[in-house]
């Protein structure tokens, strides 16, 4: 297998190929959107993690056709799974005389989520999977994605690691693999 | 009934973080779902806690509800029917 494309995206920094992209650097998550892909509203009803790994995504992704992406898959690693939006759904249900569960926060109480956002988004139809580990481990990335590449037709692979704590902390490192 | 379509419009949008849109880009008459705002079944979920939080409206019935959420304009009908608070 060989990498084709990194992507890192952390608060203040944004490097594709480990060169920094001035241009992106220092704007919130919103604002990248809004510069990078902007007309897909959705992004908005997202949790801090989808759009941390969506956006990621898209730069990863850019300049690629439908037909490149149809058999890819989104592979991902994290570790603070949806904890962020678990807090935030917990403030709905906790006050009793204020008791109004949030279905749209609950929707993104699943850290896998992201994956399949980024999959329904690029119209990615391979696998998709999120493992929460405690700490970016990337042997553990490459051990995974040669293992999808033996075991299923995908031939393209998003991975890496995205992990979302607040909107001063979130890194994503996502890398854009192909079979051969 | 043009104060509450005005608010109705305003709580939707806060509701549904609808960001890219205003009040005026929201057309009262116009089909929420679908066509039109094209809002998602979770939307839904979320219009029907948006009821019972800020009108104290509680809907039981799924049909009566397709017919209520069929525009900001039903909605507000609806509304100023049966609120409670």
């Amino acid at each position: 297998m060989r990498l084709l494309k990194q992507v890192e995206i952390q608060p203040g920094c944004v490097r594709t190929d480990g060169n920094r992209i001035d241009s992106l650097c220092g704007l919130s998550l919103s604002e990248i959107y809004r510069k990078v892909c902007n007309g897909y509203s959705k992004f908005f009803k997202m949790d801090g993690l989808c759009k941390t790994g969506f956006v990621a995504a898209e730069l990863l992704l850019e300049g690629l056709t439908p037909e490149q992406k149809a058999e890819g898959s989104v592979i991902l690693f994290g570790r603070a799974g949806s904890l962020a939006t678990d807090r935030n759904y917990e403030n709905t249900i906790r006050n009793p005389e204020n008791y109004y569960p949030s279905p749209a926060l609950f929707v993104y109480t699943l850290a896998n989520i992201v994956t399949g956002e980024i999959a329904i988004r690029h119209k990615m139809q391979g696998e998709s999977s999120m493992y929460v580990l405690p700490q970016y481990d990337r042997e553990a990335e490459t051990r995974t994605v040669q293992a999808a590449f033996d075991e299923s037709d995908t031939t393209l692979i998003v991975s890496g690691w995205v992990d979302y704590e607040n909107d001063d902390n979130y890194k994503a490192i996502l890398n854009l693999y192909t079979k051969d | 009934m043009e104060e509450l379509i005005n608010q109705l419009k305003e709580q939707i949008i806060e509701a549904l973080n609808l960001e890219d849109m205003t009040p005026a880009d929201i057309d009262a008459d116009a089909p929420l779902f679908g066509e039109g705002l094209g809002l998602d079944s979770i939307d839904a979920l979320e219009l029907i806690v948006l009821m019972e939080r800020e009108y104290g409206i509680k809907l039981g019935n799924p049909a009566e509800g397709k017919k209520i959420f069929s525009s900001v304009a039903s909605i507000a009908d609806y509304v100023s029917k049966n609120r409670k608070k």
